[in-house]
Formats: C-alpha cells, structure tokens, sequence
C-alpha cells in the first residue's frame, strides 16, 4: 500500500487526542499488550541490563568507600553528607550551569541560522552542509588547540582584533574568570553542525505549503519565522533542548582538553569530578553518590521540561 | 511483517553466537604455564622490542608462556584500576613508582622473591620494598638533567655549566642569556609539582614529614626553591599567557634555537637531536645536588595462580642481558642495573656528548614523594598552588601555605 | 524565485563560505601537521609543511595492527547503528502510537538512563560483563550500545511528526500496528533515520572508554584508543596522532554525505515536500 497519494490537510493542525477506543475483549487486549511488547523489548532488555542495573549497582557503590583496590566498605550516606557540604560540588556544579547557559543559546541560534541558510536555495548546500559538520567529526584534541592559538591572550587572533578596537583582551584560557568562556565558545563553534543537522531534518518535515500560504498572505521573512517555520520546527527544537541540556551537564571531553579543569579548579565541571574521584583519587564510592546527584538534578530539569512539552511544543 | 523482526532477531542471535566466539582470552593450566602481562611501557613503539625479550625469556624457559597485552599510557590507570575492581588484572602489571605505595598498602601487589638482587641499583630496588619484602622490580628509569644551547652561550659570552654550578650560576647565566627583542629565552622549568619537590631537594628541604603523615615544604628552604622556580616566569622563561605549560612548548622554543637551557628528561634526547650544537648537565643544586629520578617497575598480582612463574618473567624482563641489550640498542629508557660497565655502550651513541652526567645524576636522586592515601590529590593541589603563584594571583608563601592545608587534609585519608 | 544574485544572496553565499573556511581550519590543520614528519604540537599552525611526507600515515600502518584496529571499528559501529536503528525505531512506535498505562513514565525511565555518566557505570558495567564471561569479545564491546535514549527519543519525535491520518487511514484498509509501522512510519521519518544513523555510527566510532577497558588485545582494540596508544609516557609522535585522526574522521564523513544524499531523496520520495 503505497501512502504518496494520500492527500491530507496539514493546515489547522491541533494536536489529535487519543480516541477513546471501544471496549476491547480479552484476547484483544492480550493481543495489544504482546504488541507493546514486541515494540518496547528491543530496546528495553539492553537498556535495562546494561544501563539500568550498573546504574542501581552504581548507587549501591555510592554507600561506600571504595578505592578500587581492596573491597569495598559500607559507609552508609557519608558520602552524600561529604559532597552535599563541600564547597568543591556548589562550585562544580556552578561552573556546569555557567557552561550550559552560556552553550545552549549560542549553539542553538547559530545551528539554527545555519539549518535555515543550508536549507535555502544555496548553490552546492550538501557540500556547505558536509564542511559544517567536520568540527563535529574532529576530536577535541584539535578543536582545543585550535581554539587556545585562536585565544592565545598574547598572539592570537581574537585579542589582537580586539586590540585594534581598544578592547584589552582578556587571559581567556589561562584566567579563571574567561576559561569557561572560552570553552564555551570552542563547544558551541564545534557543535553547530550537530544542531544544523537535527534542524534541518526537521525542516524538511514540515510542509513547504504552509510557508508558502503565509508568504502570500503578505508575511515578512521574519514573521514567518516567528509564526510558522519555528512552532513547526518546535519537535526538533524540544530535542535539541532536552538533549543539549542532558549532555550539558555531563560536558566532560572540551574541558578535559582545554584547560583540564583549570586555572586552579575554574572550570572544573561535575563528570570530572566523578571521573577523577574515580579513577584518579581513589574514590569510588564518592563519585557514585556525585553522579547520583547530578542525576537528580538532571531528572529534575528533564521532567519540567517534557512536563512543558505540552505548552511549548506543536505536533504537526 | 512479524516475519521480518523474526529474522532480524534470528540473525542478531546467529551474531551474538558467533561474536562471543571471537574471543582471544588466553589458554587455560594445562601442563605448561602461560602467564599474563599488561604494560605500557611499549606502547609508544617498542612493541616489537618488548616481543624480543618474550621471546628470550620462552626460550630460556620452555614451560612458561607470556600473553602480552598493550595499553595506551594515560588510559593505563583506568584500565588497570577497572582490573582490579573486577578481578581480572594480569599476573605482572606495568606501575610507576608515584602508585606503589598505594597498591602495596591495599594489598595487590604479591611479594618476589628476588634470585638475583645484586643485579639491580640498590637505590632503585630498595624503593619498590616495604619492611623488608619486595613487591615490585624496577624496569626501567629516566633523569631529568639541564639541556643548553652551546651557539647561544657563545654568542652571549657565557661559560658552559658545568657539574658544580649552583642555582646563582645558573640565574646568572639565564639573565645574561635572555633577550626578549630577539625573543631569546634563558632557562625554561616547568612549574609542577615534579619540579617542586625536587628543587625542594636541592635546597636541603622535604617534601613529607618524616613519618609520611604531613607535609613538610612550608619553611624557609620550601619558599625559597618556590622562589626559584615561579620567579623564571617573564624573566627568563616566557609566561602562561605566552604558551609556558602547553604541550611540548620548551622542546619546540629550544628546537627552534630560541632557548638557551632547558629542564627537561633524558626522554627528549631524540626530539632535539637536530639542533646543532647542544649538551647536558647534570642540574644544578643549591645546598645539595639532587636529580629528579623517574620509575617505571613490574607488580606481580597478588592473586595470580602463577607467582612463581610470573615473578621469573618479571625478573628477566626488568634485568637480564637480553633486556639491557635491547633497551640500550633501541634507546628505550634505561635499565635498572648496577653494572655500570653494561651500560657503557649507553655512553656513545651521539649527541649529547655528556651522556655521562645521565648516570652522574644519580649521585644525588630526589625521587618522588608517595602516600598510600591522596597521590594525585597531593600532586595536583601542589602544582596547583604553584600555578597560582606563577600567575600572580597568590603570592609564594600564600600558595604554600594553602597547599600545606588541602594537602595534609587530602593525605590524612 | 528570480531573484537570483540579490544583496542578500550574496551577503548569504559570503557569509556561508567565510564560516566554512572558519570551520574547515581545524581539519586542514590537522592534515597539514599528519604530513610534517617530526612535527611537535605547535603554538601557531605552520601552513606550509616544510618537507611533506606521507611517513606518518605508513608509520601508522607499519607499526601497529592499525588496519585491523580500523576494521575492528567499522565492524563495531556497523553493528550498533543497524541495532539502533531497529531497537530505536520500534520504542518510537511505541511510545508515539501505542498508548498503555505508564507510558509516561516508561518515557521517564528511558531518558533517565542517559543521565548518569558513563564514567560512573563502566566500573559495575565491567564487573557485570566479566561474570559472563564477555571481558574481550566483540560481543561485551557491543551489548551496552545496542539501545539508546538518545536514538528512541529523536525518532520518537519524528514519529510524533507523522500525521496520525495516515495511521488510521491504514487502519481502516486492515492493517495492524507492525504494517503500518513499516508501510507507513518508517518511510516517512526517513530524515531522521538517515541522521540518527550518523549519529549512531559516530557515537559508535568515537567512543573511547568503553572500548578502552573491554577490549584489550591489540587486535580487537579500536580506532579512538589505538590513536591514545600513539601518546606515549613521555613522548608523542603529533604527525602519527594527526595522521590517524585524519583517516579516523574519513569514514563517517563518508557516512554523513551517504546519510545525506538518502535524506533528500527519502524528503523527495515520501510526497511531503
């Protein structure tokens, strides 16, 4: 059965609800739960083996003191006690945050110039589109070197630029205050093409009849934006947010290879914090009860925001 | 279209059939014993080199295999720790000597007996025993020594260093060395906790208290070798803001003739072969000559099913002839031998042409200070705290004495 | 449209090329530094390689299993895209067109394992793996990659964008949910298929940890940590490290132009556009 013919009013769209089905008999809804089934065990047997039981096993862990050496010792909550009072977690989850509000907005809007520009009328776009995303394939051991001879406080381009207009360039890398910054700029430049990427497939789902109405009904490039190209767009945007935001607070890899945490602890983000307790201070127990943390909050954030799916997404 | 899913399904199972077969773990304890062995220490191209002394060491004893496995060297730690979470670390294990006193304290490393231990430099085995019991064999060791440019000593008129140079001999040659309009350099040396301890060293200081349980660098002799090592920063050595501490910055100002002498490890020998006219020094001290000496040893597991066995390969790979001719052919660090005499081949094999002071600067050894709680911690507050200073943000004294409170704490365990 | 070579066009093919050259210097960097033999990291980039050679990129291959290291890769992240591919598309079904009590919260549960790092699970993950014996096999490296949040929730979004007409519109000829899935869902989120199967086959190729502790011998190691081996405890060889990066980014910009064209023939096909 082929679906192209099918000509369907995608105008005027409101979200369906569900239909009340008709009572359904017994073999019926045994029939429809195997079905869930079928879809949902694929995926949730790998996921529930191994994700689900190291993360339960990671939580036991996080009751302990564990070196990795010797066994493990029972502790209780101290863990959790410890982090929730040191000064050393408000700071690394600060510095998170910082990284995750300056990130998001920049790597949005620029992904999003970029899905709208490659997505035009523009002469060889695949190629365009292809360059766009080689950051994202270039491992960060590049990108940070690039970005710190680009931020080089004495020699590099963005300072001495700066310096024709009258502006003191800052330490950037090398100054507590402008590391996360920096580190922010290199993420949100490299990433640009993941967010282009994720855009534009949502560009392209959206009926270009819909776009062509409003510009016939006399709609500026910018109300249409505003009005048609973003609401519909707002699925792909849900996910680019939720994502952004899960894997923002786990932001490790840019840290690691721009300023390792640094100036003095600066820019030391959560995961690397987890991941020297781990395997670096010889505590185990400690990194769980972090992660375990840093998964609340994370929860948390996620929840409100599918939560304000409702209000803030149109399905098309 | 169950159809297709079930076939799907069929086939991912065929694969899993298949690909758990694709195993290469090792043979199992019948009759002739293999043993397993993870390292680093070959990983950066001596893989081939390490296989010819295997190969040896089967020969020489026929029952006994060694399965090797290779591991990057920064990811070695994550690897071997996540091995003994499990329980599925090899029988012999590559360590550095900054985590022995850790694993010996937990109890992984297993004792050796030693059939030969006037093999070895005394100074090196004695760091890998603990009251009395060895746990561990040294394989391998490297020294940091003074690197110098001889053109840009000529054109500045100034002597040679030489082996009773102190620490004013050598300010004073960087100050007359440096010049910032031709962006020549004098003397670049790291700020870390490396260099720290053992400038310490050199100016008759500690690092740990006697019995190990607190810091001891926070006196007039610890500021001062601080002193020493923060104040080359923008007078003689370039600043942070000018690349100081990036990767393979001082290799890269000297390579290019723009740096007079340099701090750096006998490792680098190979990198700076091309500059025309260079040598080394043993480095200078202060009250005290003391070189900073680095080791990597061999552990045996201590719940291998092989001790014995695997303490012969351990032996054989950290000292016999076999290893030394190879190491030394193939320029892969130096083995830890006390036969002087084996090492003399070392002596003429190019530039520099005092390979000498390698072996004179383990006259006096400042090797580095180890906890059994808290290593890295102590490590990276330390070089921290000095960083702090070297930017301007703390004073000298301020930073060490911040350093002495996070560290004693971290180490108190 | 007529206006071929407006101010804005031109401003937009300007502005487009600039950025792409911005963004193509990492990589040129890269490539340059992969063929200056002895090449130490430097301050500032060298555009102009002194003595070009193509001795790194043989080095790579000569002194270690590197192709072997490269098929090990492939094989591996050929496998988790096919399987994400399946296990993603089937839970989007689910949590898109299959309502059951719970579903919210089945949703909750599957985002949430996204939410712990990794650094943190590889320890009891390994420990798990090695009571089943798995420590060392092609097997143990895949299992935990074969479903993914972040796969079931990007298709699930373009399943939600599938006008549910459609569904019922099939539903009405006679078919059941597994039909329509595959008649009617499946070609029309083609787009995100052909992204999530970049994404996959990245995640995959790129990932460094895992790998790095379950896969030991040197012949079943992969790319990203056969590239770690090439830092040494001392030393680096910057051209060889460069030149492996070089030859590890080919395949999956192979990939993504593969991935690419199939989207806009898949946009072109389905009768959306």
């Amino acid at each position: 059965m082929s679906v192209s013919n099918v000509q369907t009013s995608l105008v005027d769209r409101a979200p369906v609800p569900i239909r009340t089905r008709p009572v359904r008999s017994r073999r019926q809804r045994v029939g429809y739960a195997l079905t869930v089934l079928a879809f949902l065990l694929p995926s949730a047997i790998p996921l529930a083996l191994f994700v689900l039981g190291p993360m339960i096993a990671a939580a036991g862990v996080s009751l302990t003191k564990w070196n990795l050496l010797a066994p493990p010792k029972f502790v209780g909550f101290d863990n959790y006690a410890n982090l929730l009072t040191a000064p050393q977690t408000g700071a690394v989850f600060l510095h998170t945050l910082f990284y995750i509000v300056g990130y998001l907005p920049l790597v949005y809007v620029g992904g999003l110039a970029l899905a709208l520009a490659l997505n035009s009328r523009l002469k060889g776009r695949a190629f365009w589109r292809s360059i766009y995303f080689l950051p994202v394939v270039t491992s960060w051991i590049v990108v940070a070197l690039v970005w710190r001879w680009l931020l080089n406080p004495s020699t590099g381009i963005v300072n001495t630029v700066l310096g024709f207009v009258g502006i003191d360039g800052p330490g950037w890398w090398t100054d507590p205050t402008w590391a996360m910054p920096s580190i922010i700029l290199a993420s949100a430049w490299k990433d640009l093409g993941f967010v282009m990427v994720i855009l534009l497939a949502g560009l392209q789902a959206i009926n270009p009849e819909l776009e062509d109405a409003a510009r016939v009904d006399g709609a500026g490039w910018w109300r249409r934006l505003w009005s048609v190209t973003l609401p519909l767009l707002s699925p792909s945007t849900f996910f680019v947010v939720v994502i952004s935001l899960i894997n923002g607070f786990q932001v490790f890899d840019q840290v690691y290879a721009m300023t390792g945490g640094g100036p003095n602890g600066a820019s030391e983000v959560v995961v690397q914090r987890i991941y020297d307790l781990t395997f670096r201070y010889g505590a185990a127990g400690e990194a769980s009860a972090l992660s375990w943390i840093l998964f609340v909050v994370v929860l948390g954030v996620t929840v409100v925001q599918i939560i304000g799916q409702r209000r803030w997404v149109t399905y098309g | 279209m169950n159809k297709k899913l079930l076939i799907a399904a069929g086939l991912i199972g065929a694969a899993a059939v298949v690909l758990s077969g694709c195993s290469a773990s090792g043979g199992g304890d019948e009759g002739p014993v293999t043993i397993t062995y993870t390292n680093f220490i070959s990983n950066d191209g001596n893989e081939d080199n390490l296989q010819k002394i295997v190969d040896a060491f089967e020969k020489a004893n026929p029952d006994i295999t060694v399965d090797v496995t290779t591991m990057p060297y920064a990811d070695y730690g994550t690897a071997l720790q996540t091995d003994l979470a499990a329980g599925t670390e090899s029988d012999v294990f590559d360590i550095e000597y900054a985590n022995y006193a850790q694993y010996q304290a937990n109890g992984v490393l297993a004792p050796i007996t030693v059939a030969n231990p006037d093999a070895y430099k005394k100074s090196l085995l004695d760091a890998y025993a603990t009251d009395g019991t060895q746990y561990a064999l040294p394989s391998s060791f490297s020294d940091v020594v003074l690197y110098y440019n001889k053109d840009l000593f000529d054109a500045a008129g100034v002597d040679y260093p030489t082996a009773d140079w102190t620490w004013e001999d050598e300010k004073a040659a960087a100050e007359k060395l440096t010049d910032k309009s031709q962006g020549i350099w004098g003397d670049h040396q790291p700020v870390s906790f490396y260099e720290f301890y053992k400038v310490l060293a050199q100016n008759g200081g500690q690092f740990l208290s006697d019995d190990g349980t607190k810091v001891a660098f926070n006196t007039p002799a610890g500021i001062e070798a601080a002193h020493w090592l923060v104040d080359k920063s923008g007078t003689v050595m370039p600043t942070i803001e000018q690349g100081q501490g990036t990767a393979d910055f001082d290799t890269n100002l000297f390579k290019d003739g723009k740096l007079a002498m340099m701090h750096t490890g006998i490792w680098v020998f190979g990198a700076v072969a091309d500059v025309p006219n260079w040598d080394i020094a043993v480095e200078p001290g202060n009250t005290t000559q003391a070189s900073a000496v680095f080791s990597n040893a061999l552990g045996v597991s201590a719940n291998s099913k092989h001790p014995e066995a695997a303490g012969k390969w351990a032996e054989f790979l950290s000292s016999s002839d076999t290893t030394v001719d190879v190491r030394l052919d193939a320029g892969w660090e130096l083995p830890p031998i006390s036969d002087d005499a084996k090492l003399s081949t070392y002596l003429d094999k190019g530039a520099p042409a005092n390979r000498q002071a390698v072996f004179d600067s383990l006259d006096g050894i400042a090797l580095p200070p180890v906890v059994a709680t808290g290593q890295t911690e102590m490590q990276d507050i330390m070089t921290e705290e000095l960083v702090e200073a070297q930017s301007g943000r703390k004073t000298v004294e301020d930073a060490l004495k911040s350093a002495e409170e996070r560290i004693n704490a971290a180490i108190a365990g | 449209m007529d206006e071929r070579w407006t101010a804005r066009s031109i401003v937009l093919h300007v502005v487009i090329i600039a950025g792409a050259a911005i963004m193509f210097f990492p990589f040129l960097w890269t490539i340059i530094t992969s063929i200056t033999p002895g090449a130490g990291l430097t301050q500032t980039p060298a555009l102009i390689p002194e003595n070009p050679s193509l001795e790194a990129y043989l080095r790579l291959f000569s002194e270690r299993p590197f192709g072997r290291q490269i098929a090990n890769s492939l094989f591996l992240a050929v496998i988790t895209t096919v399987v994400q591919l399946i296990t993603s598309s089937t839970a989007a079904y689910a949590f898109s067109r299959l309502p059951f009590r719970g579903r919210g919260a089945v949703f909750a549960v599957y985002l949430a394992t996204m939410m712990i790092p990794l650094q943190v699970l590889v320890v009891p993950l390994f420990v798990e793996l090695k009571t089943f014996g798995l420590i060392n096999t092609f097997l143990g490296a895949l299992l935990p990659t074969f479903a993914s949040a972040f796969g079931i929730f990007l298709l699930r979004q373009a399943v939600n964008q599938v006008p549910r007409e459609l569904d019922e519109a099939a539903m009405l000829d006679g078919a059941g949910h597994f039909r329509t899935f595959f008649s009617i869902v499946l070609p029309n989120i083609r787009p995100a298929l052909a992204t999530l199967t970049v994404f996959a086959f990245m995640g995959s190729w790129n990932s460094f940890l895992w790998p790095l502790v379950v896969l030991r011998k040197p012949e079943l190691q992969t790319l990203p940590v056969a590239l770690a081996g090439l830092q040494g405890q001392y030393t680096t060889d910057w051209d060889v490290v460069m030149a492996g990066s070089v030859v590890s980014v080919l395949p999956i910009l192979a990939i993504y132009l593969f991935a690419q064209k199939y989207v806009i023939q898949g946009v072109a096909s389905s009768g959306i556009k």
